[in-house]
């Protein structure tokens, strides 16, 4: 497996999660669920680094990676949560309301 | 070894590009568990095993499994994707090609063979009889203690900060007023028939 392998499968996946966050206007969850899948494409390319230059510092990284990716899915679904439960629809064009 | 690699990739972009493009939710979410799978084999196959188990057990075990339950309590239907699709669609394809350019023109100008390490080797760990479990252990709570130790701060303000933001007071609580219970008496509450 060569650096290019990795970098163009993160790439690949780092575009359809930033794709995801345009097309999907009506569901706040699938934008939730296409920033984890560009977080996984960010851990995929520290892994693919750390193999090809045998090197642990980068699986120690996507380590930290990973606890990011949790604390952001709590936060981001527990204010969603409370969104719903104020204005009963997770629609982007209401959401606006929140800036005060 | 190339050929696992090439399938799983496959299967792993498919599965994504399925997370976004569905209309139920509901979907959405099992194939995003189905792609944290298969990023785990390219994990395994990059010989990152504690990584590759972690993903399961963290994003699979926890993460998807809230994604899950937020879908099926906050009941939603199916969206029409169609509605605001055209309007946004050539703007996100727009951004998402000059972003694959540059990113194309920076892969096919620099050398990754040149890159060097920050110099934990992996092979020197596995000749000294550590395997990838505790080489990672050896070196997070020694040379990586802060940065540990902040993570572990960011998880717990998180916790607390989706309890705070959860949490409601007046939420299908019993509780008693003192004062209700200090002017009541005797005679009013016990009858002897």
């Amino acid at each position: 497996m060569d650096s290019h392998h990795f970098l163009i499968l993160s790439t690949l996946i780092f575009s359809i999660g930033f794709l995801g966050i345009f097309i999907n206007r009506k569901n706040i969850i699938t934008i939730l669920m296409s920033i984890e899948l560009m977080l996984l494409a960010a851990s995929i390319n520290f892994i693919g680094f750390s193999y090809i230059l045998n090197d642990l510092f980068g699986q120690i990284f996507a380590l930290f990676i990973l606890v990011v990716a949790a604390a952001e899915a709590a936060i981001g679904l527990a204010i969603l949560t409370i969104f719903f439960k104020k204005s009963g629809s997770i629609s982007i064009d209401i959401i606006s309301r929140l800036k005060g | 070894m190339l050929i696992l690699f090439y399938f799983f990739s496959f299967v792993l972009i498919l599965s994504s590009l399925f997370v976004v493009f569905s209309s139920n939710p509901v979907h959405s979410v099992l194939f995003l568990i189905f792609t944290f799978f298969n990023a785990a084999v390219i994990f395994l196959l990059s010989n990152a095993e504690f990584l590759a188990m972690t993903l399961l057990i963290v994003y699979v075990g926890a993460v998807a499994v809230l994604f899950l339950f937020v879908v099926m309590m906050l009941n939603i239907k199916e969206v029409i994707l169609k509605e605001g699709f055209l309007k946004y669609f050539p703007f996100g394809m727009l951004l998402i090609s000059i972003f694959l350019i540059e990113l194309l023109m920076i892969f096919n100008n620099t050398d990754f063979s040149q890159a060097i390490g920050m110099g934990i080797n992996i092979n020197e760990l596995i000749a000294s009889g550590n395997e990838n479990t505790k080489s990672i252990g050896l070196f997070l709570y020694t040379d990586f203690f802060i940065i540990f130790q902040i993570s572990g701060f960011m998880l717990l303000v998180a916790m607390i900060g989706a309890i705070v933001l959860a949490h409601d007071e007046n939420y299908n609580l019993k509780r008693q007023n003192p004062l209700n219970q200090k002017i009541l008496n005797k005679k009013d509450v016990i009858k002897l028939n």
